[in-house]
């Protein structure tokens, strides 16, 4: 298995206004926590932030069992048994935070969700960069409900999206002050998120 | 209405009583049989020629060699393949105007060593032209045969066989390989007399044996053995064998002998009730295959000719499977060790049976909300087309239920 994850980061297999579910195409290539991701074409492209990611089997009644007792290493389970590779499936899912219509970048929920089996692929730096000039995609991130706290999320966002500048500092600083101003009346959570987005 | 528990649990207990009273019986049976197969005086060539010479009631398996041999499996080799097929049908339903009948088969092929790799797939068919829906004689006239029922089941299993020919097509060269059905090699439902002898040319003669030995020819280009599985086996034709070695008759032939005695009286009832599996449970090591046996079943002896059907038992904890091979694979001493190393190794790696078996049964195998959901697609589409799709009443009180 490449330890590089692939520019398409899956497909979608599960849809909504505010999120979506994507199943990848090699078992485990899953694109990091707060990755910017992105679905569409030309017409309307839709950004999007990974908040989940779960690997089971393919089919709900047939659960994994341990196999490695007499194994000597993790690699030789698979090694040994070809097949799980295809009965198993790694899947994320991504909050949409915004979306570009035309050469137009909204930090606002797009008029219609992604379409199953579409593409999902990761962001360029370049996409990363402009779609991050504005921080209002943060407030969505605040006002949504996820399975992970939200704290943990935005601040690996906030790691992940500071990699696509060459002064990472500088950026995160910036948003270090949006963070203030949004989180005004949530000390805590703003502390918290300001301590795991420390380089 | 549900089952009446109550009315059952009295009967159970009666069934408990009656088992609990056959288990000693049994273990005595088993005793015998065990004793027989170990007498170092058993002569194969003279009991191969009273197994020839006898005219039984059941089914008499052939002798290779002494029937009590061991063998531990060969180490198997580094790099190699496995492939499976398993099946599944909707059959014709006989409440509805419109008929066709789905068949699904599973394949699998697995890849072990030093390039692992898996392929898993399921091929659904649907079969709807006339010439798939009845099977005619050639010449014309006669009795047409519907496909559905009992001889859809047998159709499929031949499905099953001519796809695993087809990915055995696909298997690189080189590598050794391992083909594997489920169940039985014998095509038991057509050594019926129900079935005119077209029927028989048809399925068994240009379609299984045909594939079977497309399968044989593909050794050409490397050792691939082929072989069925069958898990906890009911026969007894090894035991048969045990009956004809202490017949006192030199030549056994029970309808003339014994036909007056009653069930339990005649000599060889001393193995009465004890089946292959409970023998070779106890002859067998764990990993060990017994000696080879030659199915002699009408339908082998008349229609297989060189694809004759071997079998031997193998012990894998504390299942005894039994293994059937063509004759091609019984033969070649390779071959018949890559079939036994292969399939002990797929039962390690799948917690007591075959793993590509248990896969190919889980690509093919259609759920009751699979069968639903097609009965629903299939109604929506001809209904689309303006198809009337008429139903029985049977079938519609069936589906609607009321008081």
């Amino acid at each position: 298995m490449s330890t590089e994850a692939p520019q398409r980061a899956g497909e979608i297999i599960a849809t909504s206004t505010t999120d979506f579910t994507a199943q990848c195409y090699e078992l485990y290539q899953l694109p990091p926590l707060g990755s910017p991701v992105k679905n569409g074409d030309a017409e309307l492209e839709i950004y999007a932030i990974v908040y989940n990611a779960t690997t089971s089997s393919i089919e709900p009644g047939r659960h994994p069992i341990a196999r490695g007792k007499d194994e000597t290493s993790e690699e030789a389970i698979y090694h040994s048994n070809p097949q799980l590779e295809k009965l198993l499936r790694s899947e994320f899912s991504a909050l949409v935070v915004g979306h570009k219509a035309g050469d137009k970048v909204h930090h606002y929920l797009p008029p219609k969700p992604a379409r199953i089996h579409s593409f999902v692929h990761l962001c360029s730096p370049q996409e990363i960069r402009d779609f991050s000039q504005s921080l209002g995609f943060l407030d969505i991130i605040i006002n949504s409900q996820l399975p992970i706290p939200r704290d943990e999320l935005i601040a690996a966002c906030l790691r992940q999206i500071s990699r696509a500048y060459e002064d990472a500092d500088s950026f995160l600083v910036l948003v270090g002050k949006r963070l203030a101003a949004l989180l005004s009346d949530n000390f805590s959570q703003l502390s918290a998120i300001l301590e795991r987005i420390k380089q | 209405m549900p089952l009446e528990l109550s009315k059952v649990a009295a009967q159970l207990e009666g069934m408990a009583v009656r088992l609990k009273a056959g288990i000693e019986q049994r273990r005595q049976h088993l005793e015998q049989a065990f004793g027989i197969i170990n007498i170092k005086a058993i002569d194969p060539e003279g009991l191969k020629r009273k197994i020839a010479r006898s005219k039984t009631t059941w089914l008499v398996a052939d002798i290779v060699e002494e029937p009590n041999r061991h063998y531990q499996p060969p180490p198997p080799p580094e790099d190699f393949t496995i492939i499976a097929t398993d099946g599944s049908h909707i059959d014709v339903n006989r409440h509805q105007s419109t008929r066709y009948y789905l068949i699904n088969i599973g394949s699998v092929m697995l890849s072990y060593g030093s390039n692992p790799d898996a392929k898993i797939e399921s091929h659904p068919r649907l079969y709807f032209e006339e010439e798939d829906l009845v099977l005619s004689p050639p010449e014309g006239g006669g009795r047409e045969q519907p496909i559905e029922g009992a001889l859809l089941g047998i159709k499929r299993g031949i499905k099953e066989c001519r796809h695993l020919a087809d990915i055995a097509g696909e298997l690189p060269a080189g590598s050794s390989a391992l083909a594997l059905l489920d169940g039985s090699l014998i095509i038991w439902g057509l050594s019926s007399k129900d079935y005119p002898e077209f029927v028989v040319d048809e399925l068994l003669i240009k379609g299984f044996l045909c594939h079977l030995e497309d399968i044989k020819k593909l050794n050409k280009y490397r050792p691939l053995a082929l072989a069925s599985y069958i898990s906890f086996p009911r026969s007894t034709d090894v035991v048969n064998t045990l009956r004809v070695a202490i017949c006192p008759y030199d030549s056994p032939d029970c309808d003339r002998y014994c036909s007056n005695l009653p069930p339990g009286k005649r000599e060889c009832d001393a193995v009465a009730g004890v089946r292959d599996r409970d023998l070779f449970f106890n002859i067998l090591n764990d990993g060990e295959r017994s000696s080879l046996f030659i199915n002699q079943s009408s339908i082998v002896r008349n229609y297989y000719s060189d694809q004759r059907i071997y079998f031997f038992y193998i012990r894998v904890g504390d299942e005894i499977a039994r293994i059937e091979i063509p004759q091609w694979v019984a033969m070649d001493e390779k071959l018949l060790g890559l079939a036994h190393s292969l399939i002990l190794d797929q039962c390690q790696r799948g917690h007591g049976y075959p793993v590509a078996l248990s896969e190919a049964h889980e690509q093919a195998v259609l759920t009751a909300a699979d069968r639903n959901n097609f009965q629903q697609l299939v109604e929506l589409l001809l209904a689309e087309e303006h198809i009337p799709v008429t139903s029985s009443v049977k079938s519609l009180s069936k589906r609607t239920r009321w008081v």
